[in-house]
C-alpha cells in the first residue's frame, strides 16, 4: 500500500480486471491467484489460452505453474535479489524505454547504480533461479508492450514487503508498461474491501482518499467538516498498535476482526490483551478474541445491510440488504452511530447513502460517486464506478495514469537486498510460509461453517516436501508439530510436491491449529505489516494421523 | 467496421466485425436467436442446432453461433423452413426430456421447457425411456446433476475444461447412452474439481443443479427473489445475486441459493468460485451473535439490551481516555465490512476520541 503511494501517487490496481484477457505477458508474483483469486485466474487462463506468456514466480509450484510459460521458483524471501537481477538485465541490455523515463519519472540512475551489484548469475546462486531464465523473462518482459505484473500478499507480508514493491515498481517505471491497457502494477486485494476501507482513511496516516493527517491544510478542512479539533500526528499501525496492547493502549475497539487468530505471534498478544483495561468486540460472530472482550455488540453480515465495497480495481460497487439479521443484531453503520451519539457526539446519518455522500464531499477522488449513480449507471458495460471520479458526470478511470503519472512524476527506488529476518539453523532446520487455500477465507468463522469447504478441507494441514519428510520419518497425512521459536501447533502432513525441498507451508485459517502463533511480528520498517511468509521452523512427527480423510482431491500430493 | 464488412440480416444492411459469428452480430443489431449450447465465454460447439439460420446461396441451414459473418452474407433468421425445423429439433429433445415443468425445474429455470412453448414446438413425440446414468451417490455437497433432464449440449463440460480450466466433468459413454461423468465416476470431491458452480450455472436445462435446496425442499429459483450484492469474500468483488425466499425464517428472508449475473456485464463475467457462490450457511448459523453482552462482575458475559451496552461501551471507552489520554486506544476497523462503515470508524477515532490509531486488519 504504501509502498506505491509513495512511487506512483496512489495505491491500488493501475488497470481493470477485465483488461487481464488482452495482456500478453502476465507476470505474476507472490500471489497464489487460483486460489485465492480465482476469478482474475480464470481472465489469465483466457489470456494465455489466447496466446499470452503467463510467468510466475513463487517458492511453490502452485497450480498456475502448469499454465505458465517459466516458473521462477526462488527460495523464500529472496525477492528483492531476483527483481533487482530482472531490472540489472533491462539495464545493461539497453531494454528501457528512455522517453517514458526522461518525461515521467525520478531517480532512475540512483537505481541503475544499485543495480550493478545484482548480476543474474549471483541471482541464481541467492534465488535459485537458473540466470538465463532470468534473462528470458527480463527480455520478454521488457519488450512486450502489453505486460502486466500482478502480486499479492506473497509480496508484500515480509519483513522487505514494501522494498519487494519497489523493486515491482521500479521494473514499471523503466519499461514504461504505466498508462496503458493490460499493462501497469496490480495489486490483488485479499479481501472483500482492503481497498476500500483504505480509501475510507482507516489508516493512521491518511484522512478519506489518501490525504495525509498531518498535512495542515487537509486536516483543517476536516476539523472545519466534523467540527472539532483533530490531532496531526500520525497514529499506530495495527502491528504496531498489536505490540503495545496492554502497555500504551490500554483501550481497544475491535470490529469484524479476530485478532487473536489473524495477528502474528498471538500467544504473545493473547497475554496483552489480558493487561489490558478495556476491549469491545463488534463482531457477527462468536470469535476467540471474545473471551477477552468486556462489551460484545452483535453485527450483521453483508446480505443483511446496505452500502459499498471497493474492489481491487478501484471499483465501487454496491452491498444491498436482502434478508434481516437474526435476533438483535444490527448493522455495523448503525451501531457506530449510535456509539458515537451515546459518547455525546451528535451524528446524523439515515442511511449509508448519507454517509457515503459525507465521505464523498471531502475527498477528491469519489466526488463524483454516489450509491444513486451506481444504482442506476452502466459504464462500458459493467455496473459500478471505478475511482479517480471528479464529479457527477465522470464515468470513472478504467487504468490510471494515462497521459501522465498521478504523483506527477514516478519515483524510482533504489533497493538493496536484505535476507529475512529469520533463517533456518541446526534448531529450526526448514523455512515456513503460510498463506491461504481456495476453501478457506481469513479465520475461517464463515467458510468453516459451510458443509462444502469442511468436506473438502476439513482441518489444518503442512504442507512438506517428500524429502524433507523422509528425512524426519514422516509419512502422508501423519501428525506432526510444528515448531517455530514462538510457539508450536499441531497439525497433519500433507506430502505436497508444490513446495521446494527445504521449505514448508500452512494455511492460516484454522483456530485449533493458529499458524499465527508460529509467525514472526517482526513488520517491516515502513508498513510495519508482519512477516507472514517466512520464519525459521522444524517439524516432528507426533503419530499416525486419524481416520479423516485430508483434503481429497488435492492437486497437490505428490 | 469498414463499408464493405455488412451482411443482410433479415432484410436489413448490418455491420460486422472480422471473425465476428452471425450471432454476434445479430445480437449487436438487435436481433434475437434463439440458442442453448452457445456462451460467450467459450468457444462455439454447434452442439444444439437451435440457433439455424438460412443463408443465401448455402444448401443447409447452419448455425448461427458458428458460422463466421462474411461479408456479402445475406442471412435470413427467421422463415417458415427455420421455423418448421427448430419445432422438429425442440419436439424431438422433448421426447427425452421430462415434460412436467415441476420435475425439470426443481432447481434451476428450464430454458429447453421455456422454448418448447414459446416456439409452439409439439410435445405428443412419445417420450424416450431415460438411458444415461447418473450419479447420484456422488457425496459432494452443491452439485446434483439429474441425467433425465440433460440434453448433452457439453456447456457444463466445455465450462470446465474453457474457463474453469480443471476439466473435471466430460462427455462419457456411447450413443444414447452418453452421459456426463468424471473419471471412474468418481465423486466431484475426489476429482480436480473446484466446486465453482459454473457447470450450474451454464446448464441451459437444469440438469446440473444445485444440491442444497433440493436437499432442504426449499422453494425452486423462479419463485425467489434475485437481489443484486457484493460478494462478501476476496478482493474481485464479484457481482452475485442472492436468491431469496422472503417468508423463510419467520418472515426474516433466507438466502436460498446464488446466481451470477449475465456474462458480459460485470468483472466478474458471470463466473464465480466455491465461496462466492456457495458458501452462506453462516448467514443463519447458531453461532451468530444476536444479543449484545456485557462482562458482569462474575467474570461471564451477560447478555443486555442495546442501551445498556452502548451505555458501556462508551463508558469504558471514555474511561480509558479520561485515565490515559486519547493515543491510549486503539481502533481495529475491517475490511469486511462497508465503505461507509470504515468511514465511520476513522471518524469515530479522530473527531469522537481524538486519535490517529486507527487501522483496519488487513492493510494489504
Ligand atoms: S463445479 Fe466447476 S470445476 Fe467442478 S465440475 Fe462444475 S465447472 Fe467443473
Ligand atoms: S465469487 Fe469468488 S472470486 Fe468472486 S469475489 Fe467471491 S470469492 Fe472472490
Ligand atoms: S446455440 Fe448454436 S448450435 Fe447450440
Amino acid at each position: 500500500m504504501a509502498g506505491l503511494v509513495t512511487t506512483f501517487g496512489a495505491g491500488a490496481m493501475t488497470n481493470s480486471i477485465g483488461e487481464i484477457r488482452d495482456a500478453d505477458f502476465l507476470f505474476v508474483i507472490g500471489s497464489n491467484t487460483s486460489e485465492a483469486h480465482p476469478i482474475i485466474a480464470m481472465e489469465m487462463k483466457r489470456a494465455v489460452r489466447r496466446g499470452a506468456t503467463l510467468v510466475v514466480a513463487d517458492p511453490r509450484a502452485i497450480w498456475m505453474t502448469t499454465i505458465a510459460a517459466k516458473h521462477l521458483q526462488l527460495r523464500p524471501g529472496t525477492d528483492v535479489w531476483l527483481l533487482n537481477a530482472l531490472a540489472h538485465v533491462i539495464v545493461t541490455e539497453g531494454l528501457m524505454d528512455q522517453r517514458f523515463i526522461d518525461e515521467h519519472t525520478d531517480g532512475f540512475d540512483a537505481v541503475a547504480r544499485t543495480l550493478a551489484a545484482y548480476p543474474p548469475e549471483e541471482a541464481e546462486r541467492v534465488t535459485g533461479v537458473p540466470a538465463e531464465d532470468i534473462r528470458w523473462v527480463a527480455r520478454r518482459y521488457a519488450r512486450t508492450e502489453r505486460a502486466g505484473i500482478y502480486y499479492t500478499l506473497g509480496i508484500t507480508e515480509h519483513s522487505h514487503g514494501t522494498d519487494n514493491v519497489y523493486c515491482l515498481s521500479n521494473l514499471v517505471l523503466m519499461t514504461g508498461h504505466l498508462g496503458t491497457p493490460s499493462a501497469g502494477m496490480n495489486p490483488l486485494r485479499g479481501q472483500n474491501n482492503v481497498q476500500g476501507a483504505n480509501d475510507a482513511g482507516a489508516s493512521p496516516v491518511f484522512f478519506p482518499g489518501y490525504q495525509r493527517v498531518d498535512d495542515d491544510e487537509v486536516r483543517r478542512k476536516y476539523e472545519h467538516a466534523w467540527g472539532t479539533s483533530l490531532p496531526s500526528e500520525p497514529g499506530l499501525n495495527l502491528n504496531v498498535m498489536m505490540k503495545r496492547v496492554g502497555r500504551q493502549i490500554r483501550g481497544l475497539f475491535v470490529m469484524g476482526e479476530d485478532i487473536v487468530i489473524s495477528e502474528p505471534n498471538v500467544l504473545r498478544l493473547e497475554q496483552a490483551l489480558n493487561e489490558n483495561e478495556f476491549l469491545i468486540v463488534q463482531d457477527a460472530f462468536a470469535t476467540t478474541t471474545m473471551q477477552f472482550a468486556d462489551v460484545v455488540l452483535p453485527a450483521a453480515v453483508f446480505a443483511e445491510k446496505e452500502g459499498v465495497f471497493t474492489n481491487s480495481e478501484r471499483r465501487v460497487q454496491r452491498v444491498r440488504k436482502a434478508v434481516e439479521p437474526p435476533g438483535h443484531a444490527r448493522p455495523d453503520w448503525r451501531i457506530l452511530i449510535d456509539l458515537a451519539r451515546t459518547c455525546g457526539a451528535d451524528w446524523r446519518y439515515a442511511e449509508p447513502a448519507d454517509i457515503y455522500d459525507e465521505l464523498a464531499r471531502h475527498a477528491p477522488r469519489f466526488a463524483g460517486i454516489a450509491h444513486a449513480r451506481i444504482d442506476q449507471e452502466v459504464h462500458d458495460g459493467m455496473t459500478g464506478i471505478q475511482w479517480p471520479c471528479g464529479d457527477a458526470s465522470d464515468p470513472g478511470t478504467k487504468f490510471l495514469h494515462e497521459g501522465g503519472i498521478l504523483r506527477g512524476k514516478g519515483l524510482f527506488q533504489p533497493v538493496e537486498y536484505r535476507p529475512s529476518q529469520e533463517l533456518p539453523d541446526e534448531t529450526y532446520g526448514l523455512v515456513l510460509s503460510t498463506g491461504r487455500t481456495l476453501y478457506h477465507y481469513n479465520a475461517a468463522t464463515q467458510t468453516r461453517r459451510e458443509r462444502g469447504l469442511v468436506a473438502k478441507q476439513p482441518e489444518a494441514f503442512v504442507e512438506i516436501h517428500p524429502r524433507d519428510a523422509q528425512r524426519r520419518g514422516v509419512s502422508d497425512g501423519d501428525l506432526v508439530e510444528i515448531q517455530t521459536r514462538r510457539g508450536s501447533i499441531r497439525t497433519r502432513a500433507i506430502l505436497s510436491r508444490q513446495v521446494r525441498l527445504g521449505c514448508i507451508w500452512t494455511p492460516l485459517h484454522f483456530a485449533e491449529a493458529r499458524a499465527n502463533v508460529l509467525t514472526n511480528d517482526v513488520g517491516d520498517p515502513i508498513t510495519d505489516t508482519a512477516e507472514y511468509k517466512v520464519c525459521a521452523a522444524e517439524v516432528i512427527r507426533v503419530a499416525e494421523g486419524s481416520e479423516t480423510e485430508l483434503f481429497p482431491g488435492s492437486y497437490y500430493r505428490a | 467496421m469498414t463499408e464493405d464488412h455488412r451482411i443482410t440480416l433479415q432484410g436489413e444492411s448490418i455491420a460486422v466485425s472480422p471473425g465476428e459469428t452471425i450471432l454476434d452480430a445479430a445480437a449487436r443489431a438487435g436481433v434475437e436467436i434463439p440458442t442453448l449450447c452457445h456462451d460467450p465465454r467459450l468457444e462455439p460447439a454447434g452442439a444444439c442446432r437451435t440457433c439455424l439460420v438460412e443463408i443465401d446461396g448455402w444448401r443447409r441451414l447452419a448455425p448461427a453461433c458458428a458460422t463466421v459473418a462474411h461479408p456479402g452474407m445475406i442471412v435470413t433468421t427467421e422463415n417458415a423452413r427455420i421455423d418448421r425445423h427448430r419445432r422438429s429439433l425442440l419436439a424431438l429433445y422433448a421426447t427425452d426430456h421430462p415434460a412436467d415443468r415441476a420435475a425439470s425445474e426443481m432447481g434451476a429455470p428450464d430454458q429447453l421447457l421455456a422454448m418448447t412453448e414459446r416456439y409452439d414446438a409439439p410435445t405428443d413425440w412419445g417420450t424416450m425411456p431415460p438411458c444415461r446414468e447418473g450419479r447420484p451417490d456422488d457425496r459432494n455437497p452443491y452439485i446434483h446433476y439429474e441425467p433425465d433432464t440433460c440434453i448433452l449440449c457439453a456447456r457444463c463440460t466445455r465450462y470446465c475444461a474453457e474457463v474453469e480450466g480443471v476439466s473435471a466433468i466430460t462427455l462419457a459413454g456411447r450413443g444414447s447412452q452418453t452421459t456426463i461423468s468424471t473419471v471412474d465416476r468418481l465423486s466431484l470431491l475426489d476429482t480436480t474439481c473446484e466446486l465453482c458452480g459454473g457447470c450450474v450455472d451454464v446448464c441451459p436445462t437444469g440438469a446440473m443443479t444445485e444440491k442444497l435446496p433440493l436437499v432442504r425442499e426449499q422453494k425452486p429459483e423462479r419463485e425467489l427473489e434475485k437481489i443484486r450484492t457484493t460478494c462478501n469474500y476476496c478482493g474481485v468483488g464479484c457481482q452475485l445475486d442472492l436468491n431469496v425466499d422472503p417468508e423463510a425464517n419467520d418472515g426474516r428472508g433466507a438466502v436460498v441459493k446464488v446466481t451470477s449475473p449475465e456474462p458480459g456485464t460485470t468483472t466478474n463475467d458471470g463466473n464465480l468460485c466455491v465461496k462466492g457462490r456457495f458458501a452462506y450457511d453462516f448467514i443463519d448459523h447458531p453461532d451468530r451473535l444476536t444479543v449484545p453482552l456485557i462482562r458482569g462482575a462474575d467474570g461471564a458475559l451477560h447478555e443486555a439490551s442495546w442501551d445498556d451496552a452502548l451505555e458501556a461501551a462508551a463508558r469504558g471507552l471514555l474511561g480509558v481516555k479520561a485515565r490515559h489520554g486519547p493515543d491510549a486506544l486503539g481502533f481495529v476497523s475491517s475490511s469486511r465490512c462497508t465503505v461507509e462503515e470504515n468511514y465511520l470508524v476513522q471518524k469515530l477515532a479522530r473527531a469522537v476520541f481524538g486519535t490517529n490509531n486507527v487501522h483496519q486488519c488487513a492493510a494489504t
